[in-house]
Parts: structure tokens; sequence; C-alpha cells
């Protein structure tokens, strides 16, 4: 074999991937953490990275929790999609890096996801920003005038 | 010096070692044995002494239903470990790798589940051993040191073996280390301690078949 | 850039967002093993967190270390890291050369004194004087005693800082060693890795700067949070193990079905790196899911550590040769003792006297 051509070329049928059963326990910890919230009000995360899921199991998962009615993206240094899933109270939160690779993916059994919320420093940033706008709007208005 | 010095010592020095005290230590003992022959019997012989040999290995082998009665347990357990103990060392597939590295033939593996089901009856019957040892009061009189050293010495290579397949309480290299020291542990102590009997035992076997045959008693 | 600014404050100047913060976390926080909630918390200290001044040397290594880090990616969020710090000192980054660089490092060490974080990157050879890697006239040895009292903590970043590395590979022709060889009474992070992974560097440094304090270390001075698992305990391809099934060669059957790469030399099982996990090039795969085994890179002396294409299981060294040895040397003592037995036996039964009634009544004999 010391040429590239005395390697051979052997074709595969794409074999399934076995699901590992990583789907079923997880959506159980999903409902004790959706009845907690319902309970104390404290949410949870679960991290997807940290379990060794196959596609399977992948598929398994998105098909019972189903697509809900929120659909969001937030553009920060790569896309970030956040999805609440048919089951409400159950948001399904995807980071990318600007080049599309996935950073972080977790389910957040919560009312509305931490990245969705405006940071109140965000938001005094926000009053401020929208103050020398208005300031700056009533100089030129006022300029206007005098003309 | 961390666990990774003390691997690589165990996966290289240390085997050479145990290797080299155990090969020249068992050929010293059998020779010594070998050598030390009887007189030639010179009478006639009444059936070959050979064959007479051969067949108690066998039967001698094979369990015998007069001490299952008066001694199940013990023929059980002993049973289960040295078939457990031969099984786990020859057809668990990382063992079979090194025998391949080694002498350069393998063979099929049994799939790890099984190993580890015959591992732990193996680690049970040990226990069980032990427990008759020291609870019938003849046996517990006759051990001494040596048996309770050797029982722990054949225990330590299957107990870390066992665990190093059930890592996540420990680190692998950490008991991969425990599991060739304990093995290089079994090498050494071998020719030295009754552990001899693993080779001894055959020629016992076949020497006390052939005694009988010659005089035309099957045993 | 005004270093009495937080981060977040710095940053929003230049449009980046808290929410890139709290993403920036969560990714941290999920490659950490964190739980997920830690992420909002690590987000609030980060943004409050002041630049942190960074000195990085070089000594006997090959700048591998420093493309994975730098050449991981375009820009993209791990960079965010590069914003929190101030990077004042890096031989192949920075921009002047000859004295102005010598007087930057020295002007680093001096503004920022017990405050900055060293990052070491190579290992420091000592045989001879330590001459076989010098920069401008001075020793590894030299400047890194000299810099080292002066930071807060070191982290050693690569295989060779963190344990000497390919430059300690026998037979080490310029006696190299690791930091914490030399450095003895300031905290050492271990980042091994022949390169380490990025995510990982930018990990350690995101946890110095939202803790305040170094990461849990194991005893090889190794981040738990990225190097407490072993390859072989995140592995995809654990079931196989597990089930028995094993690739008998690159290209078998077993290698096509994508099964265990244990015979084939994988040391998945006492490598403990965050490759299975984090995964290389931006996540596209590890070498395992290239079909080649893990070489340990992150353990010390991963190059001396036995063939990288043979079993764990197998000796590292030649055993059967010694085996034959001690066989052959067995069998020639054995024969001796063998011999020695019998004449002993011949003699005892030569100089054998009878027990004769005498004997038992107790007479003399005559």
């Amino acid at each position: 074999m010391n040429s590239l051509k005395g390697i051979p070329i052997i074709k595969l049928d794409a074999t399934p991937v076995m699901s590992h059963g990583n789907a079923l326990p997880l959506l159980h910890e999903i409902e004790v953490l959706l009845d907690q919230l319902i309970a104390t009000g404290k949410s949870g995360a679960i991290d997807l990275r940290s379990l060794p899921m196959l596609a399977d199991d992948y598929e398994k998962l998105k098909e019972i929790l189903g697509e809900g009615e929120v659909k969001a993206t937030v553009d920060a240094m790569g896309p970030s999609q956040v999805r609440e899933t048919a089951i409400h109270g159950v948001w399904w939160v995807t980071h990318f890096n600007s080049d599309a690779t996935v950073l972080a993916e977790f389910i957040e059994i919560t009312y509305i996801p931490e990245i969705l919320q405006t940071h109140p420093a965000d938001a005094r940033m926000g009053l401020e920003n929208l103050r020398s706008r208005l300031m700056s709007t009533s100089q030129v208005d006022k300029g206007e005038t005098d003309v | 010096m961390n666990i990774f010095d003390i691997l690589q010592w165990a996966r290289g020095t240390g085997l050479q070692i145990a290797v080299v005290i155990f090969s020249v230590g068992v050929l010293i003992r059998l020779l010594e044995m070998w050598m030390l022959n009887r007189k030639p019997d010179l009478a006639e012989p009444r059936a070959s002494g050979t064959l007479g040999g051969w067949r108690t290995v066998f039967t001698r082998s094979a369990p015998s239903m007069v001490l299952m009665k008066k001694a199940g347990l013990l023929l059980v357990s002993g049973y289960i470990f040295h078939l457990g103990f031969f099984i786990v060392l020859f057809f668990f597939a990382p063992h079979i790798r090194l025998f391949h590295n080694m002498f350069g033939v393998s063979w099929p593996a049994l799939p790890n589940g099984i190993i580890e089901i015959i591992t732990i009856l193996s680690i049970g019957a040990l226990f069980a051993l032990l427990a008759h040892r020291i609870m019938n009061p003849v046996q517990r009189f006759l051990s001494t040191f040596q048996d309770y050293f050797v029982w722990l010495a054949s225990l330590l290579p299957l107990l870390t073996g066992y665990l190093l397949l059930h890592t996540s309480d420990f680190s692998y290299s950490q008991m991969l280390t425990a599991h060739l020291l304990s093995v290089e542990l079994l090498l050494v102590i071998f020719p030295f301690t009754k552990l001899m009997h693993a080779f001894t035992t055959f020629f016992s076997r076949w020497y006390t078949g052939a005694m009988a045959a010659r005089k035309g008693v099957t045993v | 850039m005004s270093d009495d600014k937080t981060l977040a404050e710095t940053l929003a100047q230049r449009g980046i967002s808290r929410r890139s913060f709290l993403k920036f976390c969560a990714s941290i926080a999920s490659l950490m093993a964190m739980p997920p909630a830690m992420a909002v918390e690590m987000a609030e200290k980060l943004a409050a967190a002041r630049r942190q001044s960074v000195v990085y040397l070089s000594f006997q290594e090959c700048t591998g270390c420093l493309e994975s880090l730098t050449r991981s990616h375009s820009p993209k969020l791990e960079d965010l890291i590069f914003d929190a710090i101030s990077l004042d000192y890096q031989e192949t980054l920075v921009a002047c050369a000859g004295h102005f660089a010598e007087h930057i490092l020295k002007e680093a060490i001096e503004k920022n004194d017990g405050k900055f974080i060293l990052m070491v990157d190579g290992s420091i050879p000592l045989k001879d004087g330590g001459i076989y890697s010098t920069i401008a006239g001075r020793t590894n040895l030299d400047i890194l005693e000299w810099v080292a009292p002066h930071a807060a903590a070191v982290i050693a970043v690569g295989s060779c800082a963190a344990f000497g590395g390919i430059p300690k590979a026998n037979p080490n022709p310029t006696g190299a060693v690791a930091v914490s060889d030399i450095i003895k009474d300031k905290p050492i992070i271990n980042v091994p890795g022949c390169p380490p992974i990025p995510v990982v560097i930018t990990g350690v440094i995101a946890h110095y700067l939202t803790m305040g304090t170094i990461p849990d270390l194991d005893e090889l001075g190794r981040p738990k949070v990225f190097f407490g698992d072993s390859i072989h305990d995140r592995c995809y391809r654990r079931p196989f193990y597990d089930q028995g099934k094993f690739a008998k060669s690159f290209d078998d059957e077993g290698a096509r079905n994508g099964w265990c790469l244990f015979e084939l030399g994988c040391k998945g099982p006492t490598t403990h790196n965050a490759c299975a996990t984090t995964k290389w090039n931006g996540g596209v795969s590890f070498p395992i899911e290239s079909g080649h085994g893990c070489l340990g890179c992150s353990e010390p002396d991963f190059w001396d550590a036995g063939s990288f294409y043979t079993a764990l299981s197998a000796p590292t060294k030649d055993v059967a040769n010694w085996a034959a040895i001690g066989v052959a040397a067995g069998a020639a003592i054995g024969v001796a003792a063998g011999i020695a037995n019998r004449s002993t036996k011949t003699e005892t039964k030569r100089t054998r006297k009878p027990l004769t009634v005498d004997d038992l009544k107790g007479k003399p004999k005559s």
C-alpha cells in the first residue's frame, strides 16, 4: 500500500446510530424542573452538551418537546436561537459562534430566558442614550423653527 | 514521582523484573523436583502407567460427588475461582492484547460483560473460601500467614481489574497502576509460595495415577 | 484603553453588549461543567472586572501553543477574553523588537508588580548552565527566576511548560524541566496538551477574572474542571469498549464501524483532557473521532510512554525476551540445583549410619 491507489475505496451503508436512551431520563428531569418552576418560581437549566447525546436522543427530545409559539434570535457576537417548545415554560436555547458552530446548548425551564431580558445596566445606558437622542432631536427642531 | 511515572515503571521495568523472577523461580522449582526422581520401578507393570497418569489428571479435575456432599461450598467456590481466574486471565480482550504483544499469538476474546460477571463470581468465591478458612476450626488451625497472604495476592488482581472497568470513582491510571503492581506481586511470589500448585498439581495427579495404574489400580 | 474602567464599560463603547458576556459565560460554564445558573453570576463578575495584565514568556517551545490560542478561530466569542486581558508582553506578537521589546517586559513587571498573570510556554533547559535557550543573551532560567517572583500566578501553557514535554523526552539533551521544577512559591496552573485546547486556556483566564481565584487543581496541577475526566470517560466510542468491540487495524471492519481504538494504542483511558467534550477546530471533531487513538499528549512524559500504537495493557518494554532469558536462566540454575541436590542425596545415602538396637538403648558404639 505504497501509493494512494493502493488504499481501497469501500462503500458502506450508512448504518443508523443506536440510541443510548438518554432522552427519556432527560425528559423526566425537565418534568421535575418545570414542577419546581411552578411551585417555587425557581428557574432551571440543563446543559445539553454535558451529556453524551447521540443523534437519536436529540431527535427524540426535539420530537417530544415540539415547536412552540416563540422564536427569537439574539445577535450578540454570533446568533443565539431562543425557542419556546410546545411545552410552555420549556425553552430551547442554542448559542452559536460567528461561524455558526454551536457554542453551548441548554434546555431552560423558566418563564423567560435570561438572555432575552434587558440587563438593568443596559437599560440605564439605554435611558442615557435615549435622552441624548431626544436632546439632539429637540435642538434640531428648535433650529428648524428659528429658520 | 507521580502516578504516571509509577504506571510507566509498572508497564515496563516492573513487569520485566516480575516476569524474570517468575520464570526463573518456576523453572528452578520444577527442575529441582523433577531431578529428585525416584528409583526406577523394576516390577512388571500391570497396566500402562502413562495412560493411568493422564486418566487421573482428568478424573481428579472433575468434581467429586462425595466431596460435593461433604464440602459443597468449598468445592463449588474452588471451581468458580479457579475457572474464573483462568477465563478472565486468558479471554479478556486487553489481556489477549498483552499476550499478542509478548508472544505474537492471539485468540478471540469474550465480551467485557461476561468477563465482568465472571470476575464478580470469582471474587465472591474467594471471599466464601476465606470465610470457610476462618470459620472452620480445623482449617483455621492449619492456616499459616502464607495462606492469607496468597489469598490476598490472588484477590487483588481480580479486584483492581474489576474496578478498572468501573472507573467512575477512580482514575483509570491509578487503577491500572494498582492492577499491574498487584499482578507483578502475584508473579513475584508465585514460585515461592503455594501458588506453585498451578503447575505442580497436574504433575502430582499424573504421578499418583501412574503409580496406581502400574499396580493395577484405577484412581 | 484606560485601565480603571470595567470591562463592560470598555466593551460597551465597542458595541459589545452584556448579552455577549452572558453568552460567553454560558459557554464557559458549559465547558467547565458548572451548573448553568452560574453563567449569570459569572457574567456579572466579568462585566465588572478590570483588565488583567498578562505577561507571556516563550522558552523551549515550538509556538504551537500560541498558534492554538490565537489562531483558534476568526474573531469570535472566545476572543472576548482577549479584550479582558492586557497582553503586555509576548515576543511573537509584540510590535517592536530588540531593546524596545525588552524594555516593555521590564515596564510591564514594574507597573503591575505582584498583580500580573505570567503565562509560560515551553520548557526550561538547565544543562550546561541553561545555554541551550537564551533570549537577548539571557538564559530562560534567568528570565523565569527574574519575572516569576513578581507575578500573582503562573499558568504553564502546554505540556513543555507543564511537564517538560518533548524537549524533556529521552535522552533529554538540554536537561529540560517544567516550570514547577523551578518555581516553588507561586500558584502554578498547568494547562498541558500538545497543544492545549484554546478554550481551556481562555477558560482558566476567565475563571481567574470572574472568581479571582485559581480553579481547583488535580495532583498534577491541572484544573479539575477540564482535566477531571479521562478522554475514555467522555468518549463517544466508550460503549464499544464496554461491549468488547475493538478495531484491530486502522482499515478493518471495526475501524469502519467506529469501534473502540484501545487495541490500536489509544491512550484515552489514562489521559485527562477535555478533547472529547470541547473538541477541536471550533467543535469539528477530536482525534478519536477522526479515527486515530489518543496520544496522551496532556500527560507527563507522553513521548516516552511506549509506542503510540501499543495497547495500554501491553508492556512498554520488551518483556518476551526477558521472559526467555528468565526461562533459560531458570533452567540452568534449576539443573545445577538439581545436580547439587542429587549429590547431597548420594552423599547422605553414603554416610548414613543405620540405627541399631544399641543406639536405642543408649549404649555407646563399640
